[in-house]
């Protein structure tokens, strides 16, 4: 899979990193915590980026794989009283094997009734942590500690606020995401699952087993949702409202806006997603606006530019630069 | 036995309006190869269009049919604005592969739902309200012995059966009708021979617009009306849809009344948070066992 990690994927990884963690370092407290969002949203997207950006299946239900990872998370936490840390590495591996039962049925599965059923097992999860609510805890969630910054860090970076600590808790697993995703990208993996997305039965003509690619790509793209489910849990609660059907469907928004081909366009899509409503608020903070009108202010424009990026540019802010930089060269 | 008489009565009531919320879904996935999330996105537009009418004094009736008219023209300007331009993108990279030319389409639709529930929020201020129906939602009575229906029940069965009737009857008997199918069937062919299809496309879309209204105008009197609440609805029928078969008319009404009886079985028997499990546990039995549905017909793969 990964027979030759590339040096510049290594490079941009490590200029990824310093730039967010430079930017916690000036940033306001609020902003951290927007940041913070952001690179989880990042993490959350990659795996749209991969499950229909490269592969062309579409998921309603990322919300759902997100959940397996935060409760995983959360459940070895408060039951087998490793830490956060160790407990994120179970929770993507549980997510990988969730992944893997949901590819199984899935790779029967094309375009609309895949959407129709991943959204049904998003809807599904609230109905379950209520059903086994001694073990889930209902609709109230899970609360959990991640803990305290270490004494290294506090004493190398100065005291470290409650925002900054999620930002900086949260780095190192967004930038190992992205290293992953990078040369995913490049690799003979990511080839085969283009073939399959641009031609199924070519593809299998060329040797791709089709079926077995399609699981595969969904345990990838789970394995990259449940991080960030689990990553999500770091502001302090795992439960059904935080991972509602709204979380998978703005994930989505994210993907396309941002360019669903490209990790840039996963990232610019989560940026996008984050800071969509505070932009909206500094501009239309002085029309004095009704408040039904500012409250749904948010969705109407992402709704507008969903449908105006699929209609006049369905490559994403990502591809309209990459198709600017081409024609110029 | 009384309980096992309310969940029949209840469950063929509502089974019949899921019914039609699938019959919207076919409609446009036959006729233009979408599934439309917006759909009761729109019946949640058109029934507060009638609310407000109701609300200031004009006649149900009259506010009935504004609705089913507000149904047809937002299917009808959704194909226009959006979908129509979309398929004339087939150039662009992203939508070269069928897989993705299937993807993208349900991706807009679910911007439009953005749009429309965002807007209602905005005009309507999100209240909730209830919404009447024309007739008694009491237990009829017949010699002093109360029944397991209704009288709204009856009323709700009555209208969706003679929507069927019609239905079948324009497919089988009218031209627009055999247009509609031919070019469900093979569109090229049915260019080919004259058929406009762009305009068979664009009915496809005002029939399904007017049937989830009626499907919106029905179900609202037993919930209340806010800019999600027939979230839930669509679920349902798109379970549907996919139990009876994705292109099969036929197909998706029988998976409506089918999931009609199941959810209101989990509900007098079991508890009503039950049912999302219920309707997955069934979505994922018809899938295993039989992915085409009930009367789907089995894809053919073509190179």
């Amino acid at each position: 899979m990964f027979k030759h990690l590339q040096t510049g994927n290594a490079l941009k990884t490590v200029i990824f990193f310093t730039i967010i963690f430079y930017l916690g370092k000036i940033l306001d407290p609020y902003n951290q915590g927007q940041l913070s969002v952001v690179l989880m949203y990042f993490v959350g997207i990659l795996s749209i980026t991969f499950l229909t950006g490269l592969s062309g299946q579409i998921s309603l239900g990322q919300g759902a794989l997100m959940a397996v990872g935060g409760y995983t998370c959360a459940l070895v936490v408060l039951n087998l009283g490793l830490n956060y840390w160790q407990s994120i590495i179970i929770a993507v591996l549980a997510s990988l094997v969730a992944g893997w039962i949901l590819g199984i049925t899935a790779a029967r599965l094309s375009g609309p009734y895949l959407a129709g059923t991943t959204l049904v097992i998003a809807l599904a999860i609230p109905s379950l942590a209520n059903r086994f609510e001694s073990v889930f805890g209902g609709d109230v969630g899970l609360s959990v500690d991640f803990g305290n910054p270490p004494e290294w860090l506090s004493s190398a970076v100065g005291e470290i606020g409650y925002e900054q600590w999620q930002l900086f808790a949260t780095l190192p697993f967004a930038s190992i995401a992205l290293y992953l995703a990078l040369n995913l990208f490049k690799s003979r993996t990511g080839r085969s699952w283009r073939a399959v997305r641009d031609h199924e039965i070519a593809a299998s003509l060329t040797g791709v087993n089709v079926q077995r690619i399609k699981i595969f790509t969904f345990v990838v793209a789970s394995g990259f949702a449940g991080l960030a489910g689990a990553l999500y849990g770091l502001r302090g609660i795992v439960g059904p409202s935080v991972y509602p059907i709204s979380l998978s469907l703005a994930l989505l928004t994210g993907a396309v806006l941002g360019g669903l081909r490209s990790i840039g366009g996963a990232f610019i899509g989560a940026v996008l997603v984050v800071f969509l409503p505070d932009l909206i608020e500094a501009i239309s903070g002085s029309w004095e606006l009704a408040p039904q009108i500012s409250n749904y202010l948010p969705a109407m424009v992402a709704g507008i530019l969903l449908i105006l990026t699929v209609v006049l540019n369905p490559a994403g802010v990502a591809g309209g630069l990459h198709h600017h930089k081409s024609r110029h060269k | 036995m009384e309980q096992f008489l309310t969940a029949v009565f209840a469950g063929t009531a509502s089974g019949s309006i899921y019914a039609l919320v699938a019959l919207g879904l076919v409609l446009v996935w036959r006729g233009a190869g979408v599934i439309n999330f917006a759909q009761m996105g729109q019946a949640m537009f058109s029934t507060y269009v009638a609310s407000t009418l109701i609300m200031n004094g004009y006649s149900y009736w009259i506010a009935f049919f504004v609705a089913l008219a507000v149904g047809t023209a937002l299917g009808t300007a959704i194909d226009l604005l959006v979908m129509r331009p979309l398929s004339g993108k087939r150039g662009s990279a992203i939508l070269a592969s069928p897989a993705m030319r299937a993807t993208v389409p349900v991706i807009a639709s679910l911007g439009i739902l953005g749009i429309l529930q965002s807007a209602a929020g905005m005009i309507w201020a999100a209240e909730e309200r209830g919404f009447p129906a024309p007739v008694s939602t009491l237990g009829l009575s017949f010699g002093g012995e109360i029944m397991p229906f209704t009288a709204f029940d009856l009323f709700v069965i009555g209208i969706v059966l003679v929507t069927l009737i019609i239905t079948t009857i324009f497919f089988q008997k009218t031209g627009m009708g055999l247009a509609m199918r031919a070019s469900a069937l093979n569109p090229e062919v049915a260019r080919l021979s004259g058929i406009r299809t762009s305009s068979v496309r664009t009915l496809s879309w005002a029939i399904s617009g007017a049937a989830s209204s009626l499907a919106g105008l029905l179900v609202t009197p037993s919930a209340n009306l806010s800019p999600n609440t027939l979230d839930l609805i669509l679920i349902i029928g798109f379970t549907a849809t996919v139990i009876g078969g994705l292109d099969s008319l036929p197909g998706g009404v029988i998976g409506g009344f089918i999931l009609g009886l199941v959810i209101s079985f989990v509900n007098v028997y079991s508890s009503p948070s039950d049912i999302f499990l219920a309707i997955l546990a069934l979505l994922l039995i018809v899938l295993l066992v039989r992915p085409q549905g009930i009367l789907g017909s089995k894809e053919v793969r073509r190179v």
